[in-house]
């Protein structure tokens, strides 16, 4: 048996947890930069704000009715943890599955499984304090559509549980439900499944699996397999390792200043950097863009320049000298920039990289090196050692103007009780 | 950029992990110490058993001063453990957090604030969605005036 455990309106009810004047009301969350819905609570579901809205679309007679925030994911990735913590005291294995969603393997739980999941998800929501909702069937595709059926039911605690993928119960749901709501089943590919006469989640059950193979995928036959009850899609396949890495950002105005722009690019590679030695990869190839704004009128600039490392490496300032020379071959004088990003592609881990006499390898010094500065900025705070100055308010920051504090990452934003 | 001296640094999560090996002198002779090596004290274990479930919050208003909580004050505050009658615990009343004694007599349970003139508020069970959590522990900082 699996379960799939997610929480309802994630952001919106982490920032209710420590500020409740917002419980009840229409709370929206806003997407970096402050540009689109992201989040949105049931009152705001209500109102007919529709998910990625941008924010300066609503009207403003309703936006004066509604709270909208910035994202906070400092708060957000510390309650995703502490969620994920409460849960492997509880399960045998745990598979995150995006910032909200966990899978739980529940094979060798003894026990039935009403109460398992009603202790579940009373657990977590008292830890923790965040309404979750769970789904439990044989198979993980079926657990995340249990836990979709779960979150429409009144009432707590929210449990879904499907034992048997043979219930008349299931067989009506699965009759009913469009073959675009089961997982990994996108808008597109349940298009031409459409043109097969393949609708609903019982359409694509009963096909053939070879036909399903040739025609479409293999991962579309395990998904028609999985819907049947036996599960064949592994945590391995959820957790591809990863091949790319974007650090990204519009800027809070656009930008053409050569030196702020080389500042934001110092502040994405020391991100892009800590990502990939947290994986502990390495990586073979760094690109640089620069995005100029379609709705601004002027000359268009899209394009990525990219250049190979001589060895593979996770060093931070390697990359962004790479970098630097890249922005500086991208820059044009007069362009009204929006957006910069820094990517870093042919990853490799680091265990299996095999130095080469002739190209050389990462030299000793400079592993140390990063790993004092990963040491030093865990420690200390992110801007204790930052790769040149970057200044807090500088232009290419982003907006996040309705933050709410970081009230469990930071002592001097803790929430405040009242005494008396 | 050069740099000739790399002191080693310890991630601070695993500092409460040590090991049990042997711990050689400069000199290389073991230390008669090592048969006596303990984990040294740690006050995250004592103060924050579980983690996941605790938070940190900051007092403010010196209503409370006669029962230990001062203005800027550190709370430690437990969600998974329930409070007993005479605990005080993180309470959310008109939409903020604010510190109230738990009290109870039989199947009755009520809160009260700091002010005894104020009237308790009475709850429905110990499950009543106003419980935020319990306070385990305050740390004030004896250096700072008032």
């Amino acid at each position: 048996m699996y379960a799939l455990i997610d929480c309802n309106n994630f952001f919106v009810s982490c920032e209710r947890l420590f500020d409740p004047q917002l419980e009840g009301m229409p709370v929206g969350v806003l997407s970096n930069n402050d540009g689109c819905v992201i989040a949105r609570s049931e009152e705001l579901k209500a109102l007919g704000v529709a998910m990625g809205m941008p924010a300066h679309k609503i009207p403003i007679a309703q936006r004066r009715k509604l709270v909208l925030k910035s994202s906070n994911y400092a708060l957000y990735g510390d309650l995703s943890g502490r969620v994920q913590r409460v849960l492997a005291q509880c399960v045998p294995a745990l598979e995150p599955y995006s910032i909200d969603e966990c899978f739980l393997d529940l094979r060798g739980m003894s026990g039935d499984l009403e109460s398992l999941g009603r202790d579940l998800v009373k657990r977590v929501e008292r830890e923790v304090g965040l309404p979750v909702s769970l789904g439990i069937a044989p198979t993980r595709t079926l657990a995340k559509l249990a836990n979709h059926q779960a979150k429409r039911m009144p009432g707590r605690p929210q449990v879904c549980i499907w034992p048997d993928a043979t219930a008349s119960a299931l067989d009506q749901h699965l009759r009913q439900l469009s073959v675009k709501d089961v997982w990994g089943i996108g808008a597109r590919l349940a298009l031409q499944l459409s043109d097969l006469k393949v609708d609903s989640a019982a359409d694509l059950r009963d096909a053939p699996e070879s036909w399903l193979r040739k025609r479409f995928s293999v991962v579309v036959a395990r998904t028609a397999r999985e819907l049947k009850g036996t599960p064949c899609i592994k945590a391995q396949d959820l957790e591809s390792p990863r091949r790319s890495i974007l650090c990204s950002r519009s800027f809070g105005r656009l930008l053409n200043d050569p030196q702020q722009l080389s500042e934001a690019l110092r502040h994405h590679c020391q991100r892009a950097g800590e990502k990939l030695r947290r994986d502990d990869m390495l990586a073979g190839a760094v690109g640089v863009f620069l995005r100029t704004s379609h709705h601004h009128p002027g000359p268009q600039q899209h394009y990525p320049l990219w250049t190979t490392l001589p060895f593979p490496s996770a060093d931070t300032v390697r990359l962004n000298r790479q970098a630097q020379q890249l922005l500086e071959r991208l820059w044009r004088p007069g362009y009204a920039y929006q957006k910069m990003g820094v990517m870093l592609s042919e990853l490799s881990p680091r265990r299996h990289s095999q130095p080469s006499l002739l190209d050389g390898c990462e030299p000793i010094r400079q592993e140390a090196l990063m790993q004092a500065w990963d040491a030093i900025r865990q420690r200390y705070g992110r801007e204790a050692l930052t790769l040149g100055v970057q200044q807090q308010q500088s232009a290419w920051r982003m907006n996040s103007r309705h933050r709410s504090a970081r009230y469990t990452t930071r002592w001097d934003e803790l929430p405040s009780v009242r005494s008396g | 950029m050069a740099i000739s001296h790399f002191a080693t640094t310890t991630p601070s999560r695993d500092r409460s992990s040590f090991s049990v090996g042997e711990q050689r002198g400069a000199s290389g002779f073991p230390s008669p110490a090592d048969d006596y090596q303990e984990a040294p004290l740690d006050l995250n274990r004592y103060l924050i058993p579980r983690p996941a479930s605790t938070f940190f919050m900051r007092v403010s208003g010196n209503t409370l001063n006669n029962v230990g909580f001062h203005d800027g004050d550190l709370l430690i505050v437990d969600r998974s453990q329930k409070a007993l009658p005479g605990q005080w615990l993180v309470a959310v009343v008109n939409g903020e957090l604010a510190l109230y004694r738990l009290e109870g007599q039989g199947r009755r349970w009520w809160l009260r604030g700091g002010d005894a003139r104020q009237a308790c508020l009475p709850l429905e069970g110990d499950n009543d969605y106003r419980l935020w959590g319990l306070v385990c522990h305050v740390i004030h900082d004896c250096r700072r005036p008032g």
